[in-house]
């Protein structure tokens, strides 16, 4: 199979995740999970012998889901309201979530009211994160997690099955990250929109499905000769629960720039950090949400000792960014808090960069494609007369 | 289209909650001397925790009521132009966004200050007056607002002040045994709060460097306790017809309970309730005319709760009851053991108005509005405050199918004025009040 034929299943699974769920499902017969983002561990609900996956943002419209949650949510809230109110989740037999930003908790209230059939299991992971007793925590509630999905299933998720899982989604993030490394070379020019279908497949594919078709992909581009990448470099940086618009970042790259890095969640920070493969593994569980927060920091959670600004700056350093491009869900309440830090870090700094407010409805692209067009514009200029 | 209203009908208001007026300048004034006075200033949002503070001598400064407080006088609007200028949006919570603003204005003062090229705040902006903390404590429920606003408070202030998190988790209640005040889940996740309000003493101990004072908490929490029943007793008397006291006599009442000093709230509730008993007594109600019976849903719009108050009136409607104040600020005080309080406080701060899933929440509201036998619901739509908007179509869906009741639904905000439409509230209560009065014709 050749790299095009693989990228063409991923963006086919991404483009169609209820499609692909209910396909595995008529052809395995086992259970399907589904997961809000950002931290619930798919490997638990692997071990367990299901298909874990991270409920996608539709591009339809909001229809009946207009009346259940209000307008001025973020389109990924909506879109899982309006989803569940539509039965397009019938495929779910389950749907597990631990974060708790207020949005998602309405969202999630609002969905267990429509799916009367479907479980909705919850468990409150602490969004403080260097606290002495975070770690605990953190294991407390996987520990409970892990109890309600056996008590769902009627089995129990042995630890010898947790490690299996563990290694596979390891493998996953591995490989997906050897990507972005041959990205900012220039062995795997990947598009963006291309690379967004590699990590957005991974949330929904079944995994040792993906990780076959990924280890032939990398395999395919670390023989490949590293090839010039003409235009501005750019990191593309937010976008949290829901994946940014391919036509979005077609329009940025159309623009004269090239991606090289990011830290979306549909992107580089879903694939950051392993988890350990020794020990306990709800421990490392535990560890690994604890330490994907210091690899990448997420306004989601506070910690007073690490800064999603600075990361920022040292990434775009790491990539030789030009500059950057910030992409805001409307109304993402966390990533609002955050950004005037990184606005004043960026212009301590003078490293230009570019808010965009995206939305789930159309967006007015040509207008964005100015801005965009204009940015990339003052990029090359200062370029030049530096 | 506006029904036509008589305009000499006015709220009948409870006399002793003017009370309150004073002591909430008086909390202020006491606030804004704290840093000449030499004492620890606690910034803090959420939870009451306002007792373990006070008993440590820290003045403590709730977010919340900062910016209640400034737009209850129509003075939020420089801290909020404070905020928006660093580049926080206007869809983010106003409480927050008021509140960062202060913390701006204040990093920006002492920032000119220091480099000399600027000019202090004028005397009159109480946003810039707000005196910066010597530690912030989070201690949220159900919002998780709550805790990265403290966090970008921390941010704002440079990272120097000690911070510590509570966490409070959301009560799910999707297990058989799951319920308002029981259940596994109930008991674990009470435990595991009280465990981090011990951790948070100790970080009180380590800021203040003295032993805290845990008699002095006690004889508080007996206050308040009592406090809480005496006004739950008063609130239970407005289920009389005519009701004796509006929701907006409780919102005005919410400040003694939640974050004044606690000398002196016994004495409060007791004069109202004294007022209240004597207004059944005399069979007097808080509107002229007692036409409808309504229920509030939502949180407060602190710009307009003197000119809510008087449309309603207009209107012959007597808002007896909310999920604000009805279900919040030490709600169940059987709970506090005053000679061993933390599980109690615990307790208290996890059944915030919103802190059930909507199941329990939803039960909760319904028995509320079959208590206080009303007519409609009024719901307020707060544009920033998505913890209260979350189960609002679930509140109206269960109003209308369980007890048949009117909803209107009206949008408008905590502290931002700009998204209040009193149109949209008029034309909507008006067919609200139209369609109760058609079928009361039928019945």
């Amino acid at each position: 199979m050749d790299s095009q034929q693989i990228l063409g299943i991923f963006a086919a699974a991404a483009n169609d995740p209820l499609g692909y769920a209910r396909a595995w499902k008529d052809r395995t017969g086992r259970p399907v999970i589904g997961s809000f983002p950002m931290n619930f561990p798919g490997e638990l609900a692997h071990a367990a012998g299901t298909l874990p996956m991270i409920l996608q943002e539709s591009p339809d419209p909001i229809t009946v889901g207009h009346g259940l949650l209000f307008p001025f949510y973020c389109g990924y809230t909506r879109s899982m309201v309006d989803q569940a109110a539509r039965g397009d989740f019938d495929v779910l037999d389950a749907i597990m979530f631990g974060d708790h930003c207020v949005q998602l908790l309405g969202a999630a209230d609002a969905i267990r009211v429509q799916l009367t059939q479907t479980r909705v299991i919850f468990f409150q992971l602490i969004s403080s994160m260097c606290d002495p007793w975070t770690q605990g925590r953190s294991e407390e509630s996987f520990a409970a997690l892990r109890a309600e999905l056996e008590d769902l299933l009627g089995a129990p998720v042995p630890d010898a099955a947790l490690h299996d899982s563990i290694r596979l989604f390891n493998r996953n993030r591995v490989l997906i990250r050897k990507l972005y490394d041959m990205r900012k070379t220039g062995k795997a020019p990947l598009r963006a929109a291309e690379m967004q279908h590699v990590v957005k497949s991974s949330m929904i594919m079944d995994k040792a499905e993906h990780t076959a078709l990924l280890e032939q992909l990398v395999a395919f581009h670390e023989q490949a000769a590293p090839q010039a990448q003409p235009g501005m470099r750019l990191h593309l940086s937010g976008h949290f629960c829901q994946a940014p618009k391919p036509e979005i970042l077609s329009m940025i790259e159309d623009c004269g720039a090239i991606i090289v890095g990011d830290d979306l969640y549909h992107g580089f920070r879903y694939i950051s950090t392993d988890v350990p493969e020794i020990g306990d593994p709800i421990a490392g569980l535990a560890r690994w949400y604890l330490d994907r927060n210091t690899g990448v920091p997420c306004p989601t959670r506070v910690q007073n000792n690490v800064d999603w600004d600075a990361y920022l700056l040292d990434a775009i350093a790491e990539e030789r960014a030009d500059g950057m491009i910030v992409l805001m869900a409307k109304f993402c309440e966390p990533h609002m808090y955050y950004y005037p830090e990184v606005k004043e870090a960026f212009e301590a700094r003078g490293v230009p960069h570019l808010l965009i407010e995206t939305e789930h409805e159309s967006m007015a692209l040509e207008g964005l494609k100015t801005r965009v067009e204009t940015f990339v514009e003052i990029i090359r200029r200062r370029a030049a007369a530096a | 289209m506006n029904i036509s209203v008589p305009h000499d009908k006015r709220a009948n208001k409870l006399k002793s909650t003017r009370i309150a007026g004073k002591l909430v300048n008086d909390y202020w004034q006491m606030v804004w001397r704290a840093k000449e006075e030499g004492k620890l200033i606690c910034w803090y949002e959420g939870s009451a925790i306002n007792p373990f503070l006070e008993a440590a001598d820290i003045c403590w400064v709730h977010g919340e009521a900062y910016s209640a407080m400034l737009a209850a006088r129509h003075q939020e609007v420089k801290a909020q132009q404070a905020a928006e200028e660093r580049g926080y949006m206007k869809e983010l919570c106003s409480y927050a966004r008021t509140h960062l603003g202060c913390a701006v204005s204040n990093q920006r003062t002492r920032n000119d200050t220091d480099t000399g090229i600027a000019f202090g705040p004028e005397d009159d902006d109480l946003s810039a007056k707000l005196p910066p903390p010597d530690m912030i404590i989070s201690a949220y429920a159900y919002c998780s607002t709550g805790q990265q606003w403290d966090e970008m408070t921390s941010r704002v202030f440079g990272k120097k002040i000690p911070i510590f998190n509570v966490s409070l988790p959301w009560i799910w209640g999707a297990k058989k045994d799951a319920g308002y005040l029981r259940g596994q889940e109930w008991e674990e996740t009470s435990r595991y709060v009280e465990r981090q309000l011990y951790d948070m003493v100790k970080f009180i101990e380590e800021r203040t460097g003295k032993p805290y004072p845990w008699d002095r908490l006690r004889a508080m929490m007996a206050d308040i306790r009592r406090a809480s029943e005496l006004r739950l007793e008063a609130m239970e008397l407005c289920t009389n017809t005519p009701a004796p006291a509006s929701f907006f006599d409780w919102v005005v009442s919410i400040a003694p309970i939640n974050n004044l000093p606690v000398d002196g709230v016994v004495q409060y509730f007791e004069t109202v309730l004294a007022e209240v008993k004597a207004r059944v007594a005399a069979g007097e109600g808080a509107v002229p005319t007692e036409k409808y019976r309504l229920f509030f849903d939502g949180i407060m719009n602190w710009n307009k709760v003197g000119w809510l108050a008087e449309k309603f009136a207009r209107y012959d409607a007597n808002v007896v009851a909310g999920r604000y104040t009805h279900m919040a600020f030490w709600q169940e005080p059987s709970l506090i053991n005053p000679q061993d309080p933390v599980l109690g406080m615990a307790q208290n701060y996890l059944i915030c108005p919103n802190n059930h899933a909507s199941p329990i929440l939803i039960d909760l509201i319904m028995g509320l509005c079959e208590k206080f036998k009303v007519d409609g619901m009024v719901i307020h739509a707060s544009r920033t405050c998505r913890a209260f908007t979350n189960p609002q179509f679930l509140i109206a869906d269960a109003a209308h199918k369980r007890l048949g009741l009117q909803t209107s639904m009206f949008e408008g905000d905590v502290t931002d004025e700009s998204f209040y439409k009193d149109e949209l509230l008029n034309s909507r209560v008006e067919a609200m009040f139209e369609a109760i009065d058609s079928r009361r014709l039928l019945v």
